[in-house]
C-alpha cells in the first residue's frame, strides 16, 4: 500500500516536453521510424558524464517518452552513446562494440572529453577522441553536458 | 528341437576354446582370435535363446558333472528371452572389444582378461538356462567372479579400480551369500532342490517361510540389479571396468538380477501376497528417481552411464511388482501386459545402454578422459561415435522416436489402467508409480541432454579432447550392430513378435501381444490402447522436414549480409575454459532437488598479506556425494572397523592363547550339543 500511496502522492514529475530542437538530423535517424536503442559505453570517462546520462533517463527528463531506450547490448542497440577520451585500453573495445550493432547505426560523442579528449587530451593513457576511433554522427558538447540536451540530441534522432 | 543343446554346446565349447586361446596365444593375435570366439558364443547363445522365443523348450540332465547334486538345465521362452539379449550384447561387444584390446597389452588385452572374457560371456548366456539350485548358484558365482576379474584389468593405469574391485567383490559376495540362504530354505522346505522341485514345493509351504525365501532372494537379486540402497557396487565398478566390460555388465548382467526377480518370485514361488510386490515396487521407484538424480550430478561419462543403470533397472522392477500386484488381484492380463512392459523395457535397455557403455569407451579411448567436464568439440573430430552415442541417448531419454519410449509407454498404460484393480492400495500407489516414471524419464532427458551436449558438442575444453581421433573400424562395427538392434526395437518392435508374450507365459501369466499387431503396431486389446512407432517416427521425421524448410525459406535473406564477429562483449575471444560445463548444466537440477541431493560445498579465500581486502586466491569445491551410501554404509563400515580394532587384542601374538581359543571353542561347542540337543 505504501508504494501505491506514494504513486499517488507524487503525481507526475516529468517535466512539460520542450519545443522539438533544431539542427542537423543524420541522414539514418529516418530509418529508426521514432524508435532508437541505445548502448552507452564508457571509454574512460570521469563518470560526470554517466551521471547526466542516467539523469536523461530518470522520470523528471524522461527520454524513454521520445523513442529512446537504453539496453544492454550492441547487438540490440541502433545508437551508441559514447562518452569520455578513448582510453588505449578501450580503443579495441569500442571499434567492435561499434562494429558489433546492427546497420543502420549511428554513434554519439557525449561531453567534451569525447568530443575533444577535454581535459585529458595528450594525458598518457589517451588514444584519442572518439571520432579518431570511430566515425561519430552527433555531438553533445558540455563538461558534462545537461541532461536535457542529451535529451535534445536523442530527440533529433528520434524524430519526436 | 534339437537346435538348443547344440546352440548351447557350442557357445561352451567356444568359450571355452576363448579361454584357452587368451591364455596361450601371443598377444598379437590374442585380441582378434579371443574376440571371434566371443562373438560365436554371443552369436550361439543368442540363437539358443531365439529358438526357445519361438516356442522351443528343451530341458536335461547331466548327472555326473557335479558331485550330489548333478546339473539340470532347462531352457523356456523366459530364459530365452534373457539369452537372446545377453547373446545380442555378447556378439556385438566382442566384435568392439577385439578393436578395443588391439595394440595394447595391459588392461582389458592382458593375457588374463583376455582369458577370463569368454568365460564371462559363456557365464551370462548359461545363467538363465540353469534349473536347479546348485547349478544356477555355481553358474551365478562363475559370473561374479570373471566380471570380477576383468573389473581391475585397467588397475596398471588407474590405482582408483582396486577399491571399485574391493566393493564389488563384497556387494556380489554378500548377495550370494543372501541367495545362498533363501535358495536353502527353500530347497529344505520344498523337498527337492531342482526347479521343478521347487515350483511344486512352493505350494505347500508357510506364508512365512515364502515371504523369508522371496524376501532374501529378492534382496539378492535386487543387489545384483544395482537397485538402491544396494547400488553401492555399481557406480564404482562400472565406470572403473574396461568399456567393454561395463557394456556387458551393464546391459546383460544386471538383467539377471530382474531374471531371478520373476523366476523365483512369479515362476517358482508362483505369486504371493501384495507386500511382497509393494516392497519391490518401492525400491524400483525408489531406484529410479535416485539413480536418475545422481546421474544428472555426474560429471563423469561412465558414472552417469551407471547411474542411469540403476534407473532403468528401477523402472524395469516397478513395472515387475505392479505385475504381482495386478497378479495378487486376479486381474492376470494387466499382471501379464505389466510384465510384458518390464521384459521389453530389459530388452530395450540393454540395446541402448551397451551402445552408450561402448561409445563412451570410444571416447575414453581417443581422449584419456571421462570427466564431461574436460570434453566437447567431439563431434567434429569423432562424428561417427557421436551420432552412434545421440542414437542410445535417444533410446535412453524415452521420448519418441527411441526405442525406450516405448517400453515405457507400456508401462504408464499398464500402471494407468491398473487403477481399475480395486483397492486403497493400488489407488495410492498407482498414481505414485506413474508420477515416478513420469519424473525419472523427464530427468532422463535433462541428463542426456547434457552428456551429448557438453560431452561431444562445443568446443574441446582440455587437450585430451582437441586431439580426439574416430575408432578403429572394429569397434565402430560393434556399435553398429547394437546401433542397428536400438533402431529396429525402435521401428518395429514387433520384431519380437510373440516371444514376448512367450516369455510371459513362461512366468506363469496370460501372455496380452502388445507388440505382436503385424510387427508395427503396439496394441493393447485390453485396455484398448494402440500406437505405431514407425508411424510416430515417419510423422516426426515429415514434420520435422517441413518445419525446417518452411523457417529456411521464410529465413532466407533478400539483402546483402555482413560477417561479423562473435560479440564477446568488446574483450578478448571467448576460451573454452568460459564454456558451459556438466556441472553448471547441472547446477538448476542441483538447487531444485537440493535437499534430497545434499551437495557438500566449500569456500575457501585466501587473502594477501598486505590486506584483506585484495584477494589471492579463491578455492572453490562441490561435490554431491552419494547421501544414501553416505547414510547407509559409512555406519556400517565404522563398526566393523572399530570391532576389527578392538578384536586385534584378543590376537596379541601368544601362541598358548591361540590353543586356548581353540579348546574353549571345542568345549563350549560340546557343551551346546550336549545340553541345547
Amino acid at each position: 500500500m505504501g508504494l501505491l500511496r506514494k504513486i499517488r502522492d507524487t503525481g507526475r514529475v516529468a517535466e512539460p516536453a520542450p519545443p522539438r530542437p533544431e539542427g542537423h538530423v543524420p541522414p539514418q535517424a529516418k530509418e529508426f521510424g521514432g524508435s532508437v536503442q541505445v548502448r552507452c559505453v564508457d571509454a574512460g570517462s570521469c563518470n560526470g558524464c554517466e551521471i547526466e546520462i542516467a539523469g536523461a533517463f530518470n522520470p523528471v527528463y524522461d527520454a524513454e517518452r521520445y523513442g529512446a531506450r537504453l539496453v544492454a547490448s550492441p547487438r540490440h542497440a541502433d545508437v551508441a552513446l559514447v562518452t569520455g577520451p578513448v582510453t588505449r585500453n578501450m580503443a579495441e573495445p569500442l571499434r567492435r562494440t561499434v562494429a558489433a550493432m546492427p546497420e543502420p547505426r549511428l554513434v554519439v560523442a557525449v561531453g567534451d572529453c569525447a568530443i575533444n579528449c577535454g581535459e585529458f587530451a595528450g594525458g598518457h593513457g589517451v588514444e584519442g577522441a572518439v571520432s579518431d576511433v570511430v566515425p561519430v554522427d552527433l555531438q553533445v558538447p558540455g563538461c558534462p553536458p545537461r541532461p536535457d540536451e542529451i535529451v535534445a540530441a536523442l530527440r533529433r534522432v528520434t524524430g519526436r | 528341437m534339437s537346435l538348443i543343446p547344440a546352440a548351447l554346446a557350442t557357445a561352451t565349447g567356444l568359450g571355452v576354446a576363448g579361454a584357452a586361446a587368451g591364455l596361450v596365444l601371443p598377444q598379437r593375435v590374442r585380441g582378434a582370435v579371443v574376440g571371434v570366439l566371443t562373438a560365436g558364443v554371443g552369436v550361439a547363445g543368442g540363437a539358443s535363446g531365439v529358438a526357445a522365443l519361438g516356442g522351443s523348450r528343451w530341458s536335461a540332465e547331466v548327472p555326473g558333472l557335479l558331485p550330489l547334486a548333478g546339473t539340470h538345465f532347462a531352457v523356456d521362452a523366459l530364459s530365452g528371452l534373457f539369452m537372446a539379449v545377453a547373446g545380442a550384447v555378447v556378439a556385438a561387444v566382442a566384435v568392439y572389444g577385439a578393436g578395443y584390446v588391439a595394440g595394447g597389452a595391459h588392461g582389458l588385452g592382458s593375457r588374463g582378461a583376455q582369458a577370463v572374457l569368454p568365460l564371462f560371456a559363456l557365464s551370462l548366456l548359461l545363467v538363465p538356462a540353469a534349473a536347479s539350485v546348485s547349478t544356477f548358484l555355481l553358474l551365478w558365482e562363475l559370473m561374479a567372479l570373471t566380471s570380477l576379474l576383468l573389473v581391475p584389468a585397467e588397475h596398471r593405469a588407474r590405482p582408483a579400480v582396486r577399491e571399485a574391485a574391493v566393493w564389488y567383490a563384497v556387494m556380489t559376495h554378500l548377495g550370494l551369500v543372501l541367495l545362498l540362504v533363501g535358495f536353502m530354505v527353500y530347497a529344505a522346505q520344498a523337498g527337492g532342490e531342482t526347479f521343478a522341485a521347487l515350483r511344486s514345493g512352493s505350494g505347500a509351504m508357510s506364508p512365512a517361510v515364502r515371504g523369508l525365501v522371496f524376501v532374501l532372494t529378492a534382496v539378492a537379486f535386487s543387489s545384483k540389479a544395482g537397485l538402491v540402497p544396494l547400488h553401492a557396487w555399481l557406480p564404482r565398478a562400472h565406470p572403473e571396468a574396461p568399456s567393454a566390460v561395463s557394456a556387458l555388465m551393464s546391459a546383460a548382467m544386471v538383467n539377471l538380477g530382474v531374471y531371478g526377480l520373476v523366476r523365483v518370485g512369479f515362476d517358482l514361488l508362483g505369486g504371493g501376497p501384495a507386500w511382497w510386490w509393494l516392497l519391490a515396487m518401492a525400491m524400483g521407484g525408489l531406484s529410479a528417481v535416485y539413480g536418475i538424480l545422481q546421474a544428472a550430478m555426474a560429471s563423469d561419462l561412465k558414472r552417469l552411464l551407471a547411474y542411469s543403470t540403476s534407473e532403468n533397472m528401477g523402472l524395469v522392477v516397478l513395472g515387475v511388482g505392479a505385475a504381482g500386484l495386478f497378479d495378487h488381484a486376479g486381474n492376470k492380463a494387466l499382471a501379464g501386459l505389466a510384465l510384458a512392459a518390464a521384459l521389453l523395457h530389459v530388452v530395450n535397455h540393454s540395446a541402448f545402454k551397451a551402445l552408450l557403455f561402448c561409445a563412451a569407451g570410444s571416447v575414453l579411448r581417443a581422449t584419456g578422459e571421462r570427466n564431461l567436464d574436460l570434453l566437447g568439440g567431439l563431434r567434429a573430430r569423432m562424428p561417427l561415435t557421436t551420432g552412434l552415442f545421440a542414437l542410445g541417448a535417444l533410446g535412453a531419454v524415452a521420448l519418441p522416436p527411441g526405442n525406450g519410449f516405448i517400453s515405457e509407454w507400456l508401462l504408464l498404460q499398464s500402471m494407468i489402467h491398473g487403477l481399475a484393480v480395486p483397492g486403497v492400495t493400488t489407488a495410492i500407489v498407482l498414481p505414485v508409480a506413474v508420477a515416478v516414471i513420469a519424473l525419472s524419464s523427464g530427468l532422463a532427458a535433462a541428463v542426456f541432454v547434457k552428456a551429448l551436449g557438453v560431452g561431444f558438442f562445443a568446443r574441446p575444453r582440455a587437450e585430451g579432447a582437441a586431439a580426439a581421433r574416430e575408432s578403429p573400424l572394429l569397434m565402430l562395427a560393434g556399435m553398429g550392430l547394437l546401433a542397428a538392434l536400438c533402431a529396429a526395437l525402435a521401428l518395429v518392435p514387433g520384431l519380437l513378435g510373440d516371444g514376448l508374450d512367450r516369455a510371459v507365459e513362461a512366468a506363469g501369466r496370460p501372455g496380452t501381444r502388445p507388440v505382436s499387431g503385424g510387427g508395427l503396431q503396439v496394441r493393447l486389446d485390453e485396455v484398448s490402447a494402440v500406437f505405431s512407432p514407425l508411424w510416430v517416427v515417419a510423422t516426426l521425421t515429415v514434420t520435422l522436414g517441413a518445419v525446417t524448410a518452411t523457417v529456411r525459406w521464410a529465413g532466407r535473406r533478400r539483402q546483402r549480409r555482413t560477417r561479423a564477429r562473435l560479440w564477446d562483449c568488446g574483450g578478448g575471444a571467448p576460451t573454452p575454459r568460459m564454456a558451459y560445463t556438466a556441472t553448471s548444466f547441472a547446477e538448476p537440477l542441483q538447487r531444485v532437488f537440493d535437499d534430497v541431493l545434499a551437495p557438500e560445498q566449500d569456500v575457501d579465500v585466501t587473502p594477501m598479506r598486505e590486506s584483506a581486502y585484495l584477494v589471492e586466491r579463491v578455492k572453490f569445491r562441490n561435490r554431491v556425494p552419494d547421501r544414501i551410501e553416505h547414510r547407509l554404509y559409512r555406519p556400517v563400515l565404522d563398526f566393523l572397523a572399530a570391532a576389527g580394532q578392538s578384536a586385534r587384542r584378543l590376537a596379541g601374538g601368544s601362541v598358548h592363547a591361540y590353543l586356548g581359543y581353540g579348546f574353549f571353542g571345542l568345549v563350549t561347542l560340546l557343551v551346546v550339543l550336549v545340553v541345547g540337543w
